[in-house]
């Protein structure tokens, strides 16, 4: 292996750095010294892992990993796409069995690396591309999604309701699609607007966003945002404030907690499980050569009420909406959804 | 009888850079250990990251270079001339965008045909990028700072539209293009490394800079505007306008080129956020090469070991982003102060080379 | 006249100097040493500065002269040596500790900020008071010295005559009690130097110490109790003005053989204006007739920035004077003459390559960070003679500064000293080398010897004669009357952008000073 060479290069010429060479070998668990059938797991993302959404999920299921199957785990925070070549390369060459690339920006990247380095796995969340060892792994949020859509349109009572977006790759207009499906399952009159603000991060942008859907008389939000999602909350929770009813819907991860004022309920990816799941899968030999898909059947993907607000919902609501989850998940319901895995069937 | 440094000055500038120095790096050392973090795994990882071994040294922190390479010399050039262009940025993502937009226009032509029309026509790309402000500075007086500025962000939303909208992949997916075909790829320069032949290219131009600067009629005009533009005019008779025009658009060409080969050397298609901010660190590159263009293989060297140490601290030392981000910052401070110790050197003020 | 509280500050100030003893100086310099980079500038000077004098300091260029004011202004710190005020130790680490023991310094070059106005940049120097108040005190101070400033045009609007004044203004504001001039003379008219000598007169009549650097030998002498001569960073003589000879003043300030290698005897003994005016007279003539010489340059209605339908032809072998107050169109006149600068209307034919010592040396004569060999490559490096390639000629050009070096004696160590680390007189050799290295037909001077001592002025004057004499055409736009009529053979006034021809018998100072004036003097 390269950086054991490297590093025997490294003592002999610069002796100078040998007092911190020694610190890094105590320091850092010197992994070249452990066993090798320690599972060995590597996150990358391109966002803040304290987002308390798709980049905290993600983190939480690297320490999930760790906890439930002893693997060693490492993180790496990337922003260009030369980068995520060079932490690929690292993560790769240094012995990793697993790199989760959370986010459809790695996916070229990932396949380079893939063919490079044939004995590493690589999980890109919301890819498009498959190899030999390049899966994606594609949640499919459509499902919650689509419940949160019909706790919309029982909610609202203006009968309009809104959808705020970041950027508009596929998988985020596959959530609107089916949440606008969910709205039209209870309500085909319901009126649906929607914006994408091109980007996941800006709060500004979002709250100008949902301000302009609120003025237009949407009295239910659903975001698909990261950060930018506290706006969304903020600019229901000022409406709110002024003595009108209106509501948000979480998204991406249980939000309830984050605004339970404000938050009917959330779709949520349970990101941390299908990790999990994914490494138990990597593990049993499973992955390689076909997309992962992470649904309602495992539940990692799902729509939860808020209790603090549970009181508001009608009993039809909710029954109704338990009653096609368990549809969903026996393949009853047909949910509409954006294709972009290639080669992906219509099936799941 | 001004300028000049009293002795009495120079030690004492030379104990503040040198407490600077021992002031940052204790400080960072100090932020760790209060965050929790090992500072000695810190500092090895950032050594291991960037200058480890042969391997990460050419493939991480030469790789990483290249872009600031590029946009570091256009800056220094610029600088030279007295042209304050802050707008590498823009000039950057405008030459990636005509770069890939040839490479998966013309796929069809021959490598030797077609790299060069890559790298050609980001070069006019990235001038076109920096005509605007030139000529907003010598048709109507205003000051290029403000207007490269904001031609930053005209160049990156445009990119962003770009793999949105014209540029976007065949099938419409995602926010990148479709990759360039391997015609339009820049060779390896090392075999068995990622350092592909954009690196030689950046040292090739910043000796045919420093040849310019110091010994062609050009390159000595570019220095007497830049310096004092009067003088330049009155005593030399140049004309400074026709200096700061083609200086100006000179600089944009070269950071043009800084896109173009990030794209035909590495990551083969255009993306959003192609740039982490090359067009401003260059800034850092260009200033503390004291607009040197030797000098600036050295800091885009140093400033790339930095970035690709930073990497090595998240992964092998669990030092969390923004943590990196703050001793990354603090190390260029020292190297600041380091620098001031050594400008502040007695007799260093008879005279600096111009190379 | 308005008891200010300046003048009750100085009075107790009086009242208390007066009961120390006369013999002990209120200011006292041993051994101030100061070095830039290998340059020398003070190696040992020493300076007593008495309570109700006025004090010359002379020296030649590089001898220190500026340096040693700065060191007392508290710019500069020195290197070694002690400095006593009112019989104590002091440092002087900024112009604050100056201030703090009532030591006001007037700088050589310009501190004011161009975009203020003259009141606003007064009271940058003043603090804690309003505007109004310092409105007020200005004009109080202004009547009571005569120095009289526009206070609401901005300084970047007002001549340089104009900026000096402001600059004594901003200090005499201050009230000092030792108070420093360098070269304050240089941008004004006669009159205003007569007006300010008396107004230092005054000062030191009050019981202040006034010292003051000037390079016009017979204005140091005319003005000063006492005197100081510098050379080469050291204090060479201290004596009082009747124990002193011009003669005497000269060879210590330049040294036996330099003196008589320059030729001085003719501007030591007389005033220096006279001087230059027995040298012109005893020059050959290269072509008796005036009208018969070859016309090299000619203006006819140029018009411009400052310039109003300006004609004007200058010949080959003849000094033409052009007077006038600062900023009635000079410069501007000299930009096009040399032809660095198209007439926006009007017809202007000049030589293909003209000579052009510019008054700013500073800004425009050199790059200050270029070293001596760039510095001289500015201008040369363009000739014919040096080749058209695109590659510097640097061999050449090395050796042209290592030529001018030695022959215009520069005091540099080397071609590679940077100029900004030489004194001005030695700034202006330079710029005066390349210049005459262009072998011009014509060459414009503006302001030549502003700030260079008798001797390199004399040097100066000495080769503008023998160029006129080779038969180059020489403009000499100059401020200082003396030297315009010392040297030109033909004068012409500017005023407000127009030329106008002084006719023979009116070539006195007196007649001159009434043309420069009657155009309706400086812009206000």
């Amino acid at each position: 292996m390269q950086l054991v060479n490297g590093r025997r290069l490294h003592w002999r010429i610069r002796p100078v750095v040998t007092l911190l060479v020694a610190g890094l070998v105590a320091g850092c668990g010197g992994e070249s010294g452990e066993p090798s059938d320690t599972l060995r797991v590597a996150l990358l993302t391109s966002g803040p892992v304290s987002d308390a959404g798709w980049y905290a999920g993600a983190y939480d299921g690297l320490l999930l990993i760790e906890d439930s199957l002893g693997a060693s785990i490492s993180h790496q925070q990337t922003a260009t796409p030369a980068e995520f070549d060079e932490a690929f390369i690292a993560y790769a060459s240094s012995g990793y069995d697993i790199i989760f690339a959370h986010g459809n920006e790695y996916q070229d990247a990932a396949i380079r690396a893939g063919e490079q380095f044939p004995d590493v796995t690589i999980v890109v969340s919301g890819g498009g591309r498959i190899s030999e060892n390049v899966a994606p792994l594609i949640f499919r949020l459509e499902e919650g999604s689509y419940l949160a859509g019909m706790a919309a349109a029982y909610m609202t009572e203006s009968k309009v309701v809104g959808m705020v977006g970041g950027v508009a790759i596929p998988p985020a207009r596959g959530t609107f699609v089916a949440f606008e499906a969910g709205v039209r399952a209870v309500d085909p009159e319901i009126e649906v607007l929607e914006v994408f603000t091109g980007d996941w991060n800006d709060v500004a942008a979002a709250k100008e966003a949902t301000v302009a859907q609120l003025s237009r008389g949407a009295d239910v939000i659903i975001h698909n945002l990261d950060a930018a999602s506290f706006a969304v909350f903020q600019a229901v929770r000022e409406v709110v404030d002024e003595g009108n009813v209106a509501y948000a819907v979480g998204m991406n991860s249980d939000q309830n907690a984050v605004a339970p004022d404000v938050i009917i309920g959330s779709a949520v990816i349970r990101i941390a499980d299908a990790f999990l799941a994914t490494a138990r899968l990597w593990q049993s030999g499973g992955i390689g050569g076909a997309a992962i898909y992470a649904n309602t059947e495992q539940d990692v993907i799902d729509f939860v009420f808020n209790p603090v607000l549970m009181d508001r919902v009608p009993a039809e609501a909710i029954e109704r909406i338990a009653s096609t989850k368990a549809a969903i998940r026996a393949g009853d319901v047909d949910i509409p959804r954006v294709v972009f895995v290639e080669g992906e069937d219509e099936g799941r | 009888m001004t300028g000049g440094i009293a002795p009495a000055r120079a030690r004492e500038a030379a104990l503040l850079g040198a407490g600077a120095v021992v002031l940052t790096l204790g400080a960072g050392a100090l932020l760790l250990l209060a965050g929790g973090y090992d500072p000695v795994a810190a500092g090895a990882a950032m050594l291991r990251g960037s200058v480890g071994s042969w391997n990460t040294f050419v493939s991480i922190t030469l790789v990483r270079s290249v872009p600031l390479l590029f946009a570091g010399l256009a800056v220094a050039l610029a600088f030279r001339a007295g042209v304050w262009n802050i707008g590498a940025e823009g000039q950057l993502y405008a030459g990636a965008v005509a770069g890939v937009w040839v490479a998966l226009t013309f796929s069809g032509l021959p490598r030797p045909i077609l790299i060069p029309a890559v790298l050609g026509v980001s070069c006019v790309a990235g001038a076109a990028w920096a005509l605007v402000p030139t000529l907003m500075r010598l048709r109507l007086g205003i000051g290029e700072v403000i207007t490269t500025i904001l031609m930053n962000f005209v160049g990156i939303y445009m990119a962003a539209w770009m793999v949105h909208g014209p540029l976007q992949e065949e099938r419409g997916v995602f926010p990148q293009t479709d990759r360039i075909v391997e015609a339009a790829r820049l060779p390896t320069l090392i075999p068995g490394t990622r350092l592909h032949i954009g690196f030689a290219l950046g040292l090739v131009i910043a000796v045919a800079l420093a040849f310019m600067m110091r010994r062609t009629r050009f390159g000595f005009h570019i220095r007497a505007v830049g310096a004092a533009p009067e003088a330049a005019a009155v005593a030399g008779r140049i004309d400074p306008a026709r200096i700061v025009f083609i200086a100006f658009l000179a600089s944009g060409s070269i950071a043009g080129l800084a896109g173009a080969v990030e794209v035909s050397g590495l990551t083969y298609a255009l993306y959003e956020n192609l740039s982490e901010g090359w067009g401003y660190t260059a800034i850092a590159v260009a200033l503390l090469a004291g607009l040197r263009p030797g000098g600036v293989v050295i800091t885009a060297i140093f400033f790339g070991a930095l970035r690709a140490g930073a990497g090595a601290m998240q992964r092998d030392a669990g030092i969390p982003a923004a943590w990196v981000d703050v001793v990354e910052a603090l190390v260029i401070l020292a190297v600041l102060g380091l620098e001031r110790v050594r400008a502040a050197r007695p007799g260093s003020d008879v005279r600096e080379g111009e190379t | 006249m308005p008891v200010t509280s300046t003048f009750r500050v100085w009075s107790s100030w009086r009242a208390r100097t007066k009961a120390a003893s006369v013999s002990e100086p209120l200011v006292r310099l041993r051994g101030v040493q100061r070095r830039f980079g290998q340059v020398h500038a003070l190696t040992g000077a020493d300076l007593d500065l008495f309570a109700g004098e006025v004090h010359g300091v002379l020296g030649a260029n590089g001898a220190g002269k500026s340096t040693l004011f700065n060191v007392l202004g508290g710019l500069l710190a020195p290197d070694g040596g002690t400095i006593h005020v009112d019989g104590v130790p002091v440092s002087l680490a900024s112009p604050r500790d100056a201030w703090a023991l009532r030591i006001g310094l007037v700088h050589q070059h310009f501190t004011l900020v161009p975009a203020l106005s003259v009141r606003e940049n007064l009271a940058l120097g003043t603090r804690g008071r309003s505007l109004d108040e310092i409105g007020q005190a200005v004009e109080a101070t202004m009547d009571r010295t005569g120095l009289r400033v526009p206070l609401d045009a901005t300084v970047a609007s007002i001549g340089v005559g104009d900026r000096q004044r402001t600059e004594i203004l901003k200090t005499l504001l201050r009230d000092p009690t030792v108070l420093v001039l360098d070269e304050p003379t240089a941008v004004l008219t006669p009159e205003e130097v007569s007006g300010l000598f008396q107004l230092l007169r005054d000062l030191a009549g009050e019981g202040r110490a006034v010292a003051l650097v000037a390079h016009k030998l017979d204005e140091v002498l005319a003005v000063s109790d006492r005197l100081t001569v510098l050379r080469e960073g050291r204090t060479v003589l201290a004596a009082h003005r009747n124990d002193v000879s011009a003669r005497g003043l000269v060879v210590a300030m330049v040294g036996d053989g330099i003196a008589d290698e320059m030729a001085l005897g003719v501007h030591v003994d007389a005033p220096t204006g006279a001087g230059a005016g027995a040298a012109a007279a005893s020059r050959p003539e290269v072509e008796t007739d005036p009208e018969a010489r070859q016309v090299v340059a000619q203006l006819s209605g140029v018009c411009g920035e400052r310039l109003e339908n300006v004609t004007l032809d200058v010949r080959a072998g003849e000094v033409l004077g052009v007077a006038g107050v600062e900023g009635n169109g000079q410069h501007e006149l000299a930009l096009v003459l040399s032809g660095r600068r198209p007439p926006a209307m009007g017809r202007a034919e000049v030589p293909d390559e003209v000579a052009y010592i510019p008054q700013d040396r500073r800004t425009e004569g050199l790059v200050s960070e270029f070293d001596l060999t760039e510095n001289i490559a500015l201008g040369l490096a363009r000739l014919d003679r040096f080749g058209s390639g695109w590659l510097m000629p640097w061999d050449a050009m090395g050796e042209e500064a290592e030529r001018i070096r030695t022959r215009f004696q520069v005091a540099a160590p080397s071609t590679a000293t940077l100029a900004s680390a030489l004194s001005g007189g030695n700034q202006q050799r330079v710029i005066i080398g390349r210049e005459l290295a262009l072998g011009a037909p014509m060459l414009v001077a503006e302001n030549p010897t502003r700030g260079l001592d008798v001797a390199a002025a004399a040097y100066v004057h000495g080769e503008l004669e023998r160029l006129a004499a080779e038969g180059v055409a020489i403009v000499l736009i100059s401020t200082d009357l003396d030297e315009v009529l010392g040297l030109a053979e033909r004068v012409v006034v500017m005023s407000r952008g127009h030329v106008i021809d002084v006719p023979a018998d009116e070539r006195t100072r007196a007649g001159v000073g009434a043309l420069m004036l009657s155009g309706g003097g400086e812009v206000a």
